[in-house]
């Protein structure tokens, strides 16, 4: 008997999210099937794939391939304007981790600066990452949003801690986006979702960050997290999971020792920027295969290898 | 060394000595003083709350005393070291709670018809209520010098005639008592005695005349809350009833606050003191007293009570109660006579105890599903028992299964700031004008508001979400001037405003108080949720639901399913049984087929731990959700 596919057809749909304006706006989401499962219906839209400037990138950026594809540029906003280069990449993240108050510090004033002047430079859709402290995230979200309203940017995230701040501003008052993270639990997510879309906020202007790790670190919470979401959204039609998932991957495996741990203490390990860029690869994929409608990277090479795969696989 | 004076307000002052650096809770405690500390001393519930009069004090200011009060002397007594003589005001109404503590302890005609009602119903299914108590009239001979027999022997011979038995024994309390009672009645006595098969036991001997009843006590010991009744053995009739607080509450709320208590030395003796000589003695001695009863005359009592509190009762070590694999010393214990602990009636008198069932599903809940019928019904019913633990049983005439989850003490007030048990001053039912916000009262003892019981907070939260003043994650969402918030960005809704309140101190529900009581209801409902699914049963295919507890008959269901603390079906499938526990115990006590029942009860019940089921902690999570994450499982929960 010849081999009949049967196909798993659902009626709903991951929420359409656009970021940025213009020719370069972007589409986030929009699929009614699970991640690169083309054999049950056209993958309308594929997932995306954003580059990650941190505020410390000049410093910070020091693996040769990485810090060779970044020569020249003796400023944030020229590595912003050289990372919109990269094949492939839909977005821009700007990850304000010197904000910190247990960091850096970076003042509010400068962050927004620092903010405006990298817009300035790029055409991409700009996402503004926080730095995970509650109060300084809420004021840095209110204040770019003011200052780069009619962008349509993406402030990553509101937490069940400051939703209402960071959803009142960004996204009611200055018509940004927002995201809305939660640890690594679909109920934890939902919640999320039903309180901001009760405040008012539209569901087309969410993002879910539903948890990040890096691969080998917990990550089958995550995955399954993932999953379940995505199952939830589509199989069962729940509307308050129906907003697409955006994880960011590079902040979480360029920290851990399989990246960062120098050749020369681990001479059996081999090289490290190599052994950091599979671990980009591995965790960004596992993210998409999981359900991540967009994943926010680092390294060239890494980004590149996601991108041919995400384009041989839709 | 320093003295530490305890100056209870409306009571005689204590004087205590105390070490540089001890806490003051601890010495309270070691004095006898009881202090209202539900958190057993963890800084968390702010109830143990002391106004420092003279001295000084080294106190930590928490977030539980503001600085206008702090400045007035107020302190938390778990916060603060001795370090001089002092002298500290313990107010009445932490002091006081012991004595007007109002429970499902049939003091109410409603109570009465319910647990009557129960009753009626449990005969209904053809338990008889019989026991093997009896009385004889016995007129004996009187010795002579040619008729030497001893008085036993005399009285065995007559009473071996007169009732059929083979064998006859004479308890000692009657042996001691006989030589009076034969002279003093001119050999003409009342015997009471209970006749098993072919032996006869005699309890106690009076003169012909005495009509006074043989009787029995059934008691339900909760942990909070003590309450007993005492019958008449050949009738039924309740001759009185009474209750009390658990005298162990003073150290701590919950059993596993009482287990970590007892394990410290001395514990075990100290919390079967509390149990027995300041609990369960002058309750059964006023039991007795009420009902004109000479303590001899109480021939049978039956106890209901949780695990952990039938373990701490007999002196029995409760701790590996609260450690995996969560094994008590016994589920059945039925060896027990009132004289091994001293309990003042008969000491020959039989002590059972309710079967349990698991380390937190106890005799309490076996006596419960006994009562509540569920056991001989076909169609499936749902038995939720709403306390300090909440126990819940689910099934028909064919299978019972049970769990216990930890709700915490919000239901009965403990964790929640202006909580208080269901006593005079308690806001018991509240209603919201959505348009003003303006809340109206139902305050128990029509007095001035002092604080808000456990059906209080499930209207008040019900109302609060209903009228969109919360929203579904118990945080604040609208403004106005029954809304206030502190430093720190915390909401609160005020209830009574300072002018309004007993206390002169405002009434207020806050956002961490909603918090801990969404987790008590969402402990309540994914246990619930927990066992159906394991059962595969929807929802739907509950038939009845039956309420039980202290929390009393003045629980809102609909308010309770608005929050997701119950399955949403129709409110008609559900009823409010009272203090089930006591009244399968009185049942028990009067009825020895209603204990063998019982009994059977607890052996077919299926134990389900929920504490390492792998789907319970993603359950209590979306069930922390006003009403629940899934909101189409509570379709009569919506805001207005």
């Amino acid at each position: 008997m010849p081999f009949e596919p049967k196909t798993q057809v659902f009626n709903s749909k991951i929420n359409t999210i656009v970021l940025g304006t213009g020719d370069k706006a972007v589409q986030i989401g929009g699929n009614n099937v699970l991640p690169f499962y083309s054999f049950d219906a056209p993958i309308e839209n594929a997932p995306k794939v954003g580059v990650e400037i941190t505020d410390e990138a000049l410093e910070e950026y020091v693996q040769p391939k990485l810090k060779a594809f970044y020569d020249g540029c003796n400023t944030l906003p020229e590595m912003a304007a050289r990372a919109q280069d990269i094949q492939g990449v839909s977005f821009l993240a700007l990850h304000l981790k010197g904000a910190d108050p247990n960091g850096r510090n970076r003042s509010v004033d400068e962050c927004v600066a620092l903010a405006e002047s990298i817009a300035g430079a790029i055409e991409l859709p700009l996402v503004i990452m926080g730095c995970k402290d509650i109060e300084k995230d809420a004021e840095l979200f209110t204040k770019i949003s003011e200052k780069l309203s009619g962008k349509n940017i993406l402030v990553l995230s509101a937490r069940e801690e400051n939703y209402k701040t960071v959803g009142a501003s960004a996204a009611l008052a200055y018509g940004q986006k927002v995201g809305a993270e939660s640890a690594v639990d679909i109920n934890l997510a939902k919640q999320l979702n039903t309180v901001m879309t009760q405040m008012g906020v539209n569901p087309a202007s969410i993002v879910m960050q539903a948890g990040s790790a890096a691969a080998g670190y917990g990550f089958e919470y995550l995955a399954s997290t993932l999953e379940r979401i995505k199952l939830a959204a589509l199989g069962q039609g729940d509307a308050q999971l129906q907003m697409p998932i955006m994880t960011p991957v590079s902040p979480e495996t360029w920290g851990v020792k399989e990246s960062i741990m120098p050749e020369a203490e681990m001479p059996e390990w081999g090289d490290a920027e190599e052994r950091g860029i599979e671990m980009e690869i591995a965790t960004a994929s596992a993210c998409l295969a999981g359900g991540s409608d967009a994943v926010i990277m680092r390294h060239p090479d890494a980004i590149q290898a996601i991108v041919r795969m995400i384009d041989e696989l839709v | 060394m320093f003295e530490i004076i305890f100056q209870i307000e409306n009571g005689e002052p204590i004087s205590v000595s105390a070490n540089q650096g001890d806490n003051l809770l601890e010495v309270a405690r070691s004095s006898n003083v009881a202090i209202d500390a539900p958190c057993s001393g963890n800084a968390s519930c702010g109830k143990c709350r002391v106004k420092l009069l003279e001295g000084d004090l080294d106190s930590l200011q928490t977030a539980h005393i503001s600085q206008e009060d702090y400045d007035a002397g107020w302190r938390l007594s778990c916060c603060s070291k001795v370090t001089g003589n002092a002298t500290v005001l313990v107010p009445d109404i932490a002091f006081a709670y012991q004595q007007r503590m109002k429970t499902a302890d049939l003091s109410t005609g409603e109570e009465v018809a319910i647990f009557e009602e129960l009753q009626a119903e449990i005969k209904n299914t053809g338990i008889s209520f019989c026991n093997e108590f009896t009385t004889v009239d016995v007129q004996l001979s009187e010795p002579t010098l040619d008729d030497t027999m001893p008085d036993n022997e005399r009285l065995e011979q007559e009473l071996l005639k007169m009732t059929g038995a083979d064998r006859c024994k004479i308890s000692l309390p009657a042996m001691q008592n006989l030589a009076a009672a034969l002279r003093n009645s001119s050999f003409h006595v009342r015997v009471m005695g209970e006749q098993k098969e072919d032996s006869f036991l005699v309890y106690a001997i009076s003169p012909a005349a005495d009509q006074t009843p043989l009787c029995a006590i059934a008691i339900d010991i909760g942990t909070t809350t003590v309450s007993a009744v005492l019958t008449d053995l050949e009738t039924g009739r309740l001759l009185s009833k009474a209750s009390a607080g658990n005298g162990q509450i003073r150290y701590g709320a919950d059993v596993i606050n009482r287990i970590v208590e007892q394990t410290k030395p001395g514990g075990r003796k100290r919390l079967q003191k509390a149990i027995l000589d300041e609990t369960l003695f002058p309750l059964i001695q006023l039991l007795c007293k009420t009902a004109k009863v000479a303590p001899d005359h109480v021939m049978r009592v039956v106890l209901s009570s949780n695990t952990t509190m039938n373990h701490l009762l007999l002196g029995v070590d409760a701790g590996p109660v609260r450690m995996e694999p969560y094994i008590p010393s016994f589920f059945h214990y039925n060896d027990l006579y009132a004289a091994h602990l001293s309990l003042p009636v008969h000491p020959w008198a039989r002590v059972f105890l309710a079967p349990n069932v698991g380390s937190y599903v106890g005799g309490d809940i076996t006596a419960g599903a006994f009562a509540s019928l569920i056991w001989n019904k076909e169609e499936f019913s749902l038995f939720i028992d709403l306390g300090t633990n909440g126990e819940i049983v689910f099934g028909n005439n064919e299978f019972l299964m049970c769990c216990a989850c930890s709700a915490g003490p919000a239901f009965e007030g403990g964790d929640i700031s202006c909580g208080m048990r269901a006593t005079d001053g308690a806001i018991e039912a509240v209603t919201i004008d959505k348009e003003t916000m303006e809340p109206v009262l139902t305050v128990i003892g029509k007095q001035k508001p002092v604080g808000l019981c456990g059906s209080g907070i499930i209207d008040v939260i019900a109302e609060l979400y209903r009228t969109s003043i919360l929203g579904a994650n118990g945080k604040f969402t609208r403004e106005g001037r029954r809304i206030a918030w502190d430093r720190h960005g915390m909401g609160r809704y005020i209830l009574a405003f300072a002018s309004e309140s007993e206390t002169g101190r405002e009434i207020a529900i806050t956002e961490v108080d909603i918090d801990s009581f969404i987790r008590a209801k969402g402990a309540i409902f994914s246990a619930v949720d927990t066992m159906l699914a394991a059962l595969e049963f929807e929802t739907d295919m509950i038939d009845h639901v039956y309420v039980a507890g202290g929390i009393g008959s003045g629980i809102n269901i609909k308010n309770a399913v608005r929050i997701g603390m119950f399955p949403d079906v129709e409110l008609e499938k559900f009823s409010y049984i009272g203090n089930s526990s006591l009244s399968g115990a009185y049942a028990m006590a009067l009825s020895d087929e209603a204990r063998q029942k019982a009994a059977e009860v607890a052996d077919s019940m299926t134990y389900m731990e929920l504490s390492t089921h792998p789907g319970y902690m993603d359950r209590f999570v979306a069930a922390c959700f006003l009403p629940h994450t899934d909101a189409g499982r509570f379709p009569s929960s919506f805001q207005e």
